[in-house]
């Protein structure tokens, strides 16, 4: 519990740290604007998946391309060594420094060297060693670790910086950005050339060469790898590559997408021993393993060894913007921090993080080694909760509730009832009744002080469907509806509104009421049993429903059913064909609409609706490739779109994330996206997820009742019904 | 430019990243503007390049501090380095210098300046252009260390904010003059 408790505590100092979490929104919006310049004219995702097939093929021949390394790095002079652990490393390098005499160290970066606490380890041997990275120095002297990747420091400010190195030089210094960089390059100067050892890390190692590479920017590590006449290259053996044209693939992804540069100001290709002050320098390659054999041999989690470590996970994470890499993630930070912590440091050290993710997507977007990080976190999620249990009120709601289809439908019906004590007519008055605050206290503050919450629909969207009357005389397609939870207990006019839409462009719509919840919350928090479970039970209604297609009108039961039930089915005779043929058909409502009725240039003369903005959902932007669908769709119902910053940035929703398990770091999110939607200047936020209209409806309830929240089929209904 | 495609790309791109690009007609051109640009001891390796062009010879009579001594007594912060590259790739701006020698690498590193000396024959279109030249270079057991130079040092680790001249040389002039080489494999 202390681990929890102290945790949590972290969470709170860092949210109380508004200037860093500032600093990290800011680097995030120009990361993503200098990112998409450095593409520009090539293709990333044919790139990326280039650079992931060289990677995988690394990882299935690992074994011989680590000997062919070897083989050529002996043969230009090299002492390769092979570390099991980063003890093994540390020792090699401690037994190599006695046996010089060696004193002092000159290292650049070296991410798999803060895995080994390098520094300390060499302390206590009586060796200094001096970090020459502007960032990692900067942590050094700070007694700190790294919160980011690619930039060490990114959590500090000039004025600290200036104090540090005040301190180090034995004088008061300008917080001027400028004078502290050339106070680094005097100082550190004399490092290089008094060093008896420079250090150095690996982006790549050739196995056809036997060669190392550096993508660096600030020119240290080559200082580092030329002065001192010993080199030692410490690095993790998952940076093999095959030839030299692989490296080259892999420095065209990993400055764009590191820091949106199209190339660093240095890429070092050192192979062997080079001449050094007249004799042959000497060079040893630390080779460590330090837990990756592990990793390539799980099956679930093996991709994530495609890294090239740019660091573009962290900074479009909302999480990591919240609260910064020092709460979230150990040695590694965001969302390949988690992963790695798993397996380098031990899912324990892990299991916080592993739930920290709000599972937008947002890195899995990004990732130059197209790696489905927010897939293995959720694998991993699975074992923590084997593990450790998912909490009492988790293991209630789904093992004993969500499981029984009856029982879960009768008890929301029964809240609807109850909640009658605390639910208030929302300010707009139009809409329906919504929980302004809790009777608890102690809940307050998590739930109802920065948000309303929805209140259960008097009569759910189940009930609600025998009555509706359709009439198509001879439909086109007949589709089962998904309605989802959301829409089926909260907003069951979402689901009302998309039969209107479906009627009036000749489509049947049926309604299987055997359906039950997706299972995508208890899958989320880890709890395949049950998620397996509901996987069936939705199988079986919409299979003996036999329609055209499945319409959701949330990308998350979209996503459930096109993916989630797939794998989970895969491996139970009877239910994996049926999975498969419905993941076939199904799809989201916009998508539905636009890619397969062509609703655009069939409603095409609506005007005058006036101005929304448009919210994309993660999972439907990210889950499910849909954006353009519905812009094009609300367009022709006669809606101008103004765009939001970062219109694709999650809300904070995240299912239990934002009620359960990170009700604050939600709160900072979803203010986020109030404010980019209060400052477009609109009366009306569309978007396409019951999970989002349960966040923003209830923030904007607080910030701006004035601003309505509606699924873009709500909007194409009563624009039909203008017409 | 009749024989390089590339010559105003790569122009464009180095320059995008901070380097100084001029073009020039010939090595005494090239004397005149290290005299002009940069001050102090200035390291010139001694080459295959270097030797045929007599390029030592050059900027001293031009009055080039051509340091003459040992590389690593040159001081902590020598002036200039000037040297000569095996190719270079349009698309990033980048020039390529087979640094095996240790005196091409400590005049590409300690000087706070560098000048770089490109024929618009050896500028190829892109960085996977240059996969032959690099495999070739990489070929057999013998020892090698290879420079792509981007512009100049930089940094971003304080407040992100970018920063020139972290710890490599804080200019970066590209010097462009033709009829110097059409070999990648020669520096």
């Amino acid at each position: 519990m202390a681990t929890d408790q102290s945790y949590k505590k972290s969470i709170e100092t860092a949210i109380n740290n508004p200037k860093l979490s500032k600093a990290l929104h800011l680097f995030g919006d120009a990361y993503l604007i200098a990112r998409e310049n450095a593409y520009s004219g090539l293709n990333f995702d044919a790139m990326r998946q280039e650079l992931a097939a060289i990677k995988d093929d690394v990882r299935i021949r690992r074994k011989e391309l680590l000997a062919e390394f070897i083989k050529n790095a002996e043969a230009a002079g090299s002492i390769v060594f092979v570390a099991k652990d980063v003890k093994e490393a540390n020792d090699y390098v401690i037994k190599l420094a006695e046996k010089k005499g060696a004193k002092l160290i000159a290292k650049s970066k070296s991410m798999v060297s803060e895995e080994a606490h390098f520094n300390k380890a060499m302390e206590k041997a009586g060796i200094r060693a001096s970090e020459t990275d502007l960032g990692e120095w900067i942590v050094q002297l700070a007694g700190q670790r790294p919160s980011h990747m690619v930039m060490p420091a990114i959590h500090m400010f000039k004025e600290e910086v200036a104090e540090l190195f005040g301190k180090e030089v034995g004088k008061t210094l300008n917080p001027e950005i400028k004078t502290l960089v050339d106070v680094a390059r005097e100082r550190l100067r004399q490092e290089y050339f008094n060093a008896d050892i420079g250090l150095t890390g690996a982006n790549f190692l050739i196995a056809n060469t036997g060669g190392i590479g550096l993508v660096t920017n600030e020119g240290n590590a080559r200082l580092c790898a030329t002065l001192p006449d010993t080199h030692v290259v410490f690095a993790a053996i998952h940076k093999l590559l095959p030839t030299v044209e692989d490296a080259i693939k892999l420095t065209r992804l990993l400055p764009r997408n590191a820091t949106g540069q199209l190339l660093t100001s240095y890429v070092t290709w050192i192979k062997g021993t080079v001449p050094c002050d007249g004799k042959t320098k000497e060079q040893h390659i630390v080779l460590i393993d330090g837990g990756r054999e592990a990793l390539y041999e799980s099956k679930a989690c093996q991709d994530a060894l495609r890294c090239i470590q740019c660091g573009a996970c962290a900074n479009v994470c909302p999480v990591y913007q919240t609260v910064g890499g020092h709460v979230f993630g150990s040695i590694y930070i965001s969302a390949i921090g988690i992963i790695l912590t798993a397996f380098y440091e031990g899912l324990d050290k892990a299991k916080e993080l592993t739930r920290a993710c709000i599972g937008c997507r947002s890195c899995t977007a990004v990732c130059p080694s197209n790696i489905d990080l927010e897939e293995i976190i959720l694998h991993l999620r699975t074992q923590v909760t084997s593990e450790y249990g998912m909490g009492v009120i988790k293991n209630v709601a789904f093992k004993a509730v969500m499981k029984n289809r009856g029982l879960f439908h009768s008890m929301v019906k029964a809240a609807s009832k109850l909640q009658r004590p605390v639910t208030h007519p929302s300010r707009t008055g139009d809409e329906k009744r919504v929980i302004r605050h809790l009777p608890m206290h102690f809940m307050d503050r998590d739930f109802t002080q920065w948000r309303d919450l929805p209140s259960v629909a008097e009569t759910s969207f189940r009930d609600q469907f025998p009555n509706i009357r359709q009439s198509v005389s001879d439909p086109k397609y007949t589709v089962g509806f998904f309605v989802g939870c959301g829409a089926d207990f909260v907003y069951p006019e979402v689901g009302t509104s998309l039969i209107k839409v479906l009627n009036a462009l000749n489509v049947d719509v049926v309604f299987p009421q055997k359906q039950n919840c997706c299972g995508i919350p208890a899958l989320y928090s880890g709890d395949t049993e049950t998620g397996v479970y509901l996987a069936k039970q939705n199988v079986e209604a919409f299979t003996e429903a036999k329609v055209d297609y499945i319409i959701s009108i949330c990308p998350t039961c979209t996503m459930a059913i096109k993916r989630d039930f797939v794998e989970r089915l895969a491996d139970h005779p009877g239910w994996s064909a049926k999975a498969l043929a419905l993941s076939d058909k199904t799809m989201d409502a916009s998508a539905f609409l636009e890619n397969v009725l062509g609703a655009s240039e069939k409603l095409g003369n609506l005007s005058g609706n006036g101005s929304v903005t448009y919210h994309d959902s993660c999972h439907l932007k990210r889950g499910n490739n849909v954006f353009k669908e519905p812009r094009a769709l609300l367009g022709a119902s006669g809606y101008e779109i103004s765009e939001m910053k970062n219109s694709d940035r999650c809300c904070g929703f995240g299912g239990t994330y934002s009620f359960l398990s990170h009700p604050q770091i939600s709160k900072q999110i979803t203010h986020d996206k109030v404010e980019a939607i209060q400052n477009v200047n609109v009366k009306t936020v569309a978007m396409d997820c019951p999970g989002c209209m349960i966040m923003l409806k209830g923030a904007m309830g607080k910030a701006n009742p004035n601003i309505r929240c509606a699924h873009t089929v709500e909007l194409m209904a009563e624009a039909l019904d203008k017409k | 430019m009749p024989n390089n495609t590339h010559l105003s790309r790569f122009m464009e791109m180095a320059r995008r990243v901070g380097a100084e690009v001029t073009q020039l007609e010939n090595l005494q051109d090239a004397a005149k503007y290290v005299v002009t640009n940069s001050s102090g001891t200035t390291l010139v390796p001694r080459t295959a390049l270097s030797e045929k062009h007599d390029l030592r010879t050059v900027l001293a009579d031009a009055g080039v501090d051509v340091y003459d001594g040992d590389f690593r007594k040159a001081g902590h912060f020598p002036g200039a380095g000037v040297t000569f590259c095996n190719f270079a790739m349009a698309d990033t701006g980048t020039v390529v210098l087979e640094s095996t020698a240790e005196d091409v690498r400590l005049s590409t590193t300690l000087p706070e300046k560098h000048f770089v000396l490109v024929d618009p024959e050896i500028i190829l279109e892109d960085n996977l252009a240059a996969a032959v030249p690099m495999t070739k270079i990489h070929t057999g057991n013998e020892p090698k260390f290879v420079a792509y130079v981007t512009g100049p040092s930089r940094t971003a680790d304080i407040e992100r904010v970018l920063t020139i001249g972290c710890h490599g040389p804080r200019e970066l002039h590209i010097l462009v003059i033709e009829g110097l080489s059409s070999d990648l494999y020669e520096i």
